[in-house]
């Protein structure tokens, strides 16, 4: 197979399409998981080369990229994975609970989220390998109540981040929000009062268009003289 | 070999008395095609590209329309006598025959009954890899020159071939056995591998990304060209290589390479870089679809309107071209479906044209997909979809049909992703009618809790954020710049939603001063004509005219 591709398919032998780089690439996903860095396309280039040789698909490499595409929300890369992957491989475990996890995040229910992860936890340990997952994914709900809420309620802020109270001004300082003065139940966020309002986008006609008229009420202009004399 | 009569001709009429051979192709070769190989011969060999065009777009179809409506065109090896003998022995030019040999099967794709057979398939396969060889296979590029639209008709009907074998290899059921032990051991033909090789090796021989890279940044392309990508035989290969593997990655499932690859062109000034309108069509949908599939809904929506747009202004040039005509529309189609799918999801203001050309032909659909009609939203993308792919053999041993596997996969994800977002059009309908609501109020209007109603507010600020960059690479970057451009917006502040709904007030300005100007212009013809009637008629009375003054 190597010089098969080697003689009539240089450009294979020498890409991303070559099976022989999938050892590589595999490698490479276990720097990414311990030292906690992301490569969405070399991830993608596994599955797709996963695709291409059914053979040489491994369930755990698999899970770590589908965790790794989770912890990248908000981007989409987690459906991308998906699109990859026979629907079969996605709907038995292992990865369908950690398909579920994914789903859980996408769709927002937090809560749910951190309950199901410490029981999947037990029974996946590659969950568990994966360096700053929880960071990712506590990233990713402080980005989707930071779009959402201009003041949200304390207790709800740390039930959706799986923290207790006192580990919240780690998260305050971070994306600079503040426990409103007199009223700490609540946690201000942005001041979306002043850009999100309603806008009535009227009609400005500008003196460029009104220009084109000119020869037009020029004419006019010299007839209605006329007439009138 | 048959001998031909030169000296019969005339028309279809005449063909009473031909005889027609086992394979239903004529044994006495009408007068005008053997006029039309010559001169397609010659115009290849001359490198006259005006003839060349005239031959293939004018010429061949009205040929087929005539003489091979169900036929064959006549063999290779046929042609190639005949045109050798009009040359007096000499061969003929090796390009014109692999073009020649190209169109021939293209022909029984397209119009012959019951579609080629495996040994047509492969003998066409082959002739593609002549044709690659002949362009790539050599150390100083081919001095041939040819238009535009054959090179990337070539480029679409090899990637369309390589489609229509797999799936036809898929199809496994109704097969004899001997037909499928031939399927099995014919392991490089078709071989999804080659037809990436052929594709990215045109893109390496032509350097067409760094061209594209210098146009784009306003520096000099022909110091990045190289020997090959100078030519615009190479350069335009490479370019319509780049559309090939951004479809071949679509179908495949690769969204996210099928819009990488074209990292280099701006897909929204397509017409900038060739004129050939099938390329631009097809380009915009694998690029919409693409989009819609990572859920970048404001760049799907745009991608597909600026092509619907596009389709209206060429609308009439295809007119022309029976032979792409239907494969347009169907496309055309298509985009319209994906369309009304992703503004059902993502509201956003349309072209004035394209928006009433749906609101026409599609209301029905339309308020289905509103209200998530979940029938309705698979109907709808399977019909809009590409014909998906496995990049494997099927499992030879067990004869089923493997062909819709693909299709259903992506499909059944897809509808996984938009039952995610089913709440959210309602959301969207209870939002518009408030400035201010409650959580509680809102709950309460929905038939959930509060809890889940925050669950579900966040969930619709989440799936409506799109990523807002036309950088591919930048796209794929954990930090890409994210906007919701949904024309409805909302915050929550504490318990209370607050709504912003952007109207847009009815724009009367352009109509009135294009109206202006056109009655302007009417005037100004109704003088001219004025002048013209009554000027002639003076002119007649002109010299008793001219006398009695003088």
């Amino acid at each position: 197979m190597k010089n098969y591709l080697k003689k009539h398919l240089p450009y294979i032998y020498n890409s991303r399409y070559n099976p022989g780089n999938i050892e590589h690439l595999e490698k490479y996903i276990e720097l990414q998981v311990t030292e906690n860095v992301y490569d969405c396309e070399a991830n993608l280039a596994v599955l797709k080369l996963y695709q291409f040789n059914p053979s040489h698909y491994q369930t755990n490499v698999t899970i770590k990229i589908l965790l790794k595409a989770i912890a990248n929300l908000p981007h989409p890369d987690f459906s991308l994975c998906k699109y990859l992957i026979e629907p079969d491989k996605l709907r038995e475990e292992p990865l369908s609970s950690v398909v579920a996890l994914g789903n859980q995040l996408e769709t927002c229910d937090f809560e749910e989220f951190w309950q199901n992860l410490a029981s999947t936890k037990s029974s996946i340990p590659a969950i568990g390998s994966v360096m700053g997952f929880t960071d990712s994914v506590r990233k990713f709900i402080c980005h989707v109540v930071g779009i959402s809420y201009q003041k949200i309620k304390t207790d709800q802020l740390c039930r959706i981040l799986d923290i207790k109270r006192d580990q919240l001004a780690v998260y305050l300082e971070e994306y600079g929000w503040k426990l409103v003065p007199d009223d700490p139940s609540h946690v201000f966020v942005f001041n979306y009062e002043e850009t999100i309002k309603t806008r009535n986008i009227s009609e400005k006609i500008g003196f460029p268009q009104v220009k084109q008229l000119a020869p037009v009420l020029q004419n006019a202009a010299s007839d209605c003289h006329k007439r009138a004399k | 070999m048959t001998s031909w009569d030169e000296k019969v001709g005339g028309e279809p009429a005449d063909y009473g008395n031909a005889v027609l051979s086992a394979n239903g192709s004529y044994t006495i070769l009408p007068e005008p095609v053997k006029t039309f190989l010559c001169n397609f011969e010659a115009a290849i060999r001359n490198r006259n590209v005006y003839d060349i065009i005239q031959c293939y777009e004018a010429q061949f179809p009205k040929l087929t329309e005539r003489f091979f409506a169900k036929y064959n065109w006549p063999a290779t090896q046929v042609v190639t006598e005949i045109v050798s003998r009009s040359l007096g022995g000499k061969e003929p030019d090796q390009l014109f025959v692999i073009l020649y040999t190209e169109m021939y099967y293209k022909h029984i794709y397209a119009h012959i009954a019951g579609g080629p057979s495996f040994e047509d398939r492969e003998a066409s396969y082959f002739n593609y890899c002549d044709f690659f060889n002949f362009v790539l296979g050599t150390d100083t590029p081919v001095t041939h020159e040819l238009p535009y639209q054959l090179l990337w008709d070539i480029i679409d009907e090899f990637i369309y071939q390589f489609q229509n074998f797999t799936q036809y290899r898929a199809k496994l059921k109704n097969k004899k056995d001997e037909e499928i032990s031939t399927l099995r051991d014919s392991v490089t033909t078709w071989n999804i591998h080659s037809v990436l090789n052929v594709l990215h090796s045109l893109v390496e021989k032509s350097c067409i990304n760094e061209q594209l890279r210098e146009l784009a940044s306003g520096g000099d392309i022909s110091a990045v060209a190289g020997e090959f990508g100078e030519r615009q035989l190479y350069k335009m290969l490479g370019f319509f290589s780049l559309i090939g593997l951004c479809r071949l990655h679509c179908i495949l499932g690769d969204f996210f390479q099928a819009l990488k690859v074209l990292e280099n062109i701006d897909v929204s000034r397509l017409d900038l870089y060739c004129n050939v309108p099938t390329c631009n069509i097809t380009t915009s949908y694998y690029v919409g679809f693409s989009f819609m599939m990572m859920r970048r809904y404001e760049d799907a929506i745009r991608t597909l309107n600026d092509a619907l747009a596009y389709h209206n202004r060429v609308k009439s040039s295809l007119a022309g071209r029976p032979d792409v005509a239907d494969y347009v529309a169907k496309q055309t189609d298509q985009m319209c479906h994906l369309l009304c799918l992703c503004l059902s999801l993502h509201p956003m203001r349309v072209d004035e044209i394209v928006h009433a050309q749906i609101k026409e032909k599609y209301n029905e659909k339309n308020l289905k997909l509103s209200r998530m009609d979940l029938d309705e939203i698979a109907n709808t993308f399977q019909y809009a979809c590409p014909k998906f792919l496995s990049p494997v053999p099927p499992n030879f041993d067990l004869p089923e049909n493997y062909q819709m596997n693909p299709m259903r996969q992506i499909k059944e994800e897809f509808i996984s992703e938009i039952k995610q977002q089913a709440r959210i059009p309602d959301i969207r309908s209870y939002l518009k009618l408030y400035t201010t609501l409650s959580i509680e109020k809102l709950a309460g209007l929905m038939n959930t809790e509060p809890q889940v109603l925050h669950r579900e507010l966040m969930c619709y600020k989440h799936k409506m954020q799109n990523i807002v960059t036309a950088d591919a690479a930048a796209a794929a970057a954990a930090e890409a710049p994210t906007a919701s451009s949904s024309e409805l917006d909302f915050y929550i502040d504490g318990d209370m939603i607050h709504v912003a709904d952007t109207k847009v007030a009815r724009k009367f300005g352009e109509l009135f001063i294009r109206n202006i100007l056109k009655l302007e212009d009417v005037n100004r013809a109704l003088t001219r004509l004025d002048q013209f009637i009554y000027g002639v008629a003076a002119g007649e009375a002109g010299p008793q005219a001219g006398s009695a003054r003088s």
